[in-house]
């Protein structure tokens, strides 16, 4: 086993990349279009986006672009394909495969994961039932997020984390901005672990992952769509907090990970994991420590002092780069001071 | 000679064609009643199910009566070749094209368009409203099918002899 077939990340996503499955959920007009945006661009895509009567774009690495209906960046507003009412309805009908009815739960959190784990967002006005959203209807926005797996985004996070005399990892917390690559680190972090890293002394452990929302697996109807390791039980779409502690109980996992952790509940989870001697690896949205320590129930985290490894990651060149490791003494000066 | 042969092929022609008109009568009840049975496993699988739409019309057409399961055969078909088609399309060309094979009238087919336009674009109980009010439709024309088929099937198979055989009596 090694961090990466060629020794540097390397997007895994089948032939044609990710780009199949995505074109498949777009209405002709805008397939035609993107489709004609050439592999300069398309490789830079990270995100589709299509508002009602709004311009078309797409979100580059390095910024976002409208696009002409030549698949052309757009000069300005006036040149660029303006969606329409009936381009989003289609393009919910293909995201949907024509089963509204059976997304009705996803719809309710605003986001669906297609095939290859692809994660469209969708906003639209909310229809209310005591005072909970039961639905949304005229849909008016889609966000198609492209995921791609990059093997050996890890790399060179692993040899921080892991313990070489417990033949296992640190407690670890990933954290940075948004769109830094946590997501992606954290699904080849897990990936390894469950498979062994035999040359930095880690055989394979049981992993289990908890996806809410479906983004580090990429569940498409109960299978993981993206490589997470042959050690791993995925408990997908589960709320983060429930879902730790349903894995600690049915599936003996020696590490639990999991995404985006910041409610209270989702700390008494993980503090409830950490004292039955299982690992944790989990990420976070934050661009300090001193920030983290503002929130409270990260401060609460802060002053247990029971996660070993702070990972800071940046966006160097690329997302997922790691900008700094904290240590558990770093993190307990910050929370402790701030509290 | 020639004359009697004549009128025994005349008899014998319009016989067969009124047999045939009967026979398009009382295949119509069965026909509805087939796409009743198909239309209210489909209603199980969306409603109770949550099966998506392609799935669900491969389910029925599975377990429906063979003159109706190519109908969702297809439908499930053209849903699932990926070529951009929503439901209601690849419904609305099964349809068409199951058209030109039954003995479905044009008031009836239009119930089944209906529901393919609405078929996959809302909420559970959206749908449920959508199926159980063609449903409903389908009931109705079963009824004024079998009124139909009572009325006429008989008349047709006496009619085609009858009628052929006073022509073949005049012409002689």
């Amino acid at each position: 086993m090694s961090l990466s077939a060629a020794g540097r990340p390397a997007s895994r996503n089948g032939p044609g990349g990710p780009w199949p499955e995505v074109l498949a959920v777009l209405p002709a007009a805008i397939r035609n279009i993107v489709s004609a945006a050439g592999d300069d661009i398309l490789s830079r895509v990270e995100e589709i986006r299509i508002r009602t009567l709004k311009p078309l774009m797409l979100g580059l690495d390095s910024g976002d672009v409208m696009i002409s209906p030549d698949g052309s960046p757009a000069a300005g507003r006036g040149q660029a394909y303006t969606v329409g009412e009936e381009d989003v309805n289609r393009c919910l009908q293909l995201i949907s495969g024509s089963s509204v009815y059976a997304l009705e739960e996803e719809i309710r959190n605003g986001f669906i994961t297609i095939a290859g784990g692809h994660r469209v967002g969708i906003t639209g006005k909310a229809v209310l039932e005591g005072g909970r959203v039961k639905t949304l209807k005229y849909i008016s926005g889609i966000n198609i997020r492209i995921s791609r797996e990059v093997i050996g985004a890890a790399a060179s996070l692993m040899p921080k984390i892991i313990d070489r005399d417990g033949k296992t990892i640190h407690h670890t917390m990933i954290f940075s901005p948004p769109r830094c690559g946590k997501t992606t680190v954290l699904r080849d972090a897990v990936r390894i672990i469950s498979d062994g890293l035999p040359e930095y002394g880690l055989p394979g452990q049981a992993v289990g992952l908890v996806d809410e929302r479906s983004e580090i697996a990429g569940c498409y109807q109960g299978i993981p769509q993206r490589n997470v390791g042959v050690r791993t039980d995925v408990l997908d779409g589960c709320p983060k907090a429930e879902g730790m502690i349903m894995l600690l109980r049915s599936m003996g996992p020696s590490v639990i990970a999991t995404d985006e952790i910041g409610r209270a509940e989702d700390v008494r989870a993980l503090e409830e994991v950490l004292n039955a001697g299982v690992r944790v690896i989990f990420t976070v949205h934050g661009s300090s420590l001193e920030e983290l320590a503002l929130r409270p129930a990260l401060n609460y985290l802060f002053r247990l002092g029971v996660v070993d490894r702070y990972v800071l990651l940046g966006r160097r060149g690329r997302a997922g780069v790691v900008e700094k490791v904290f240590g558990a003494e770093d993190a307990a000066k910050t929370g402790v001071a701030k509290c | 000679m020639l004359k009697l042969l004549g009128a025994v092929l005349l008899v014998g022609a319009g016989g067969v064609a009124g047999i045939l008109v009967a026979r398009e009568y009382a295949r119509r009840p069965v026909e509805l009643k087939s796409l009743l049975a198909s239309i209210q496993m489909l209603e199980t699988e969306i409603i109770y199910a949550a099966t998506p739409l392609a799935e669900a019309l491969e389910r029925v057409a599975a377990v429906s009566d063979r003159s109706v399961a190519c109908f969702f055969e297809k439908a499930a078909g053209e849903l699932r070749s990926m070529t951009g088609c929503t439901g209601a399309e690849a419904w609305e060309r099964s349809l068409d094209w199951y058209y030109t094979m039954n003995s479905l009238t044009r008031r009836e087919m239009s119930i089944l368009a209906s529901l393919g336009r609405a078929l996959g674009i809302s909420g559970r109980e959206d749908q449920a409203k959508h199926l159980r009010l063609a449903c409903e439709q389908l009931k109705r024309e079963i009824i004024r099918a079998e009124e139909e088929a009572a009325r006429n099937t008989r008349m047709w198979n006496y009619l085609g002899f009858c009628a052929s055989t006073a022509a073949a009596i005049l012409l002689y």
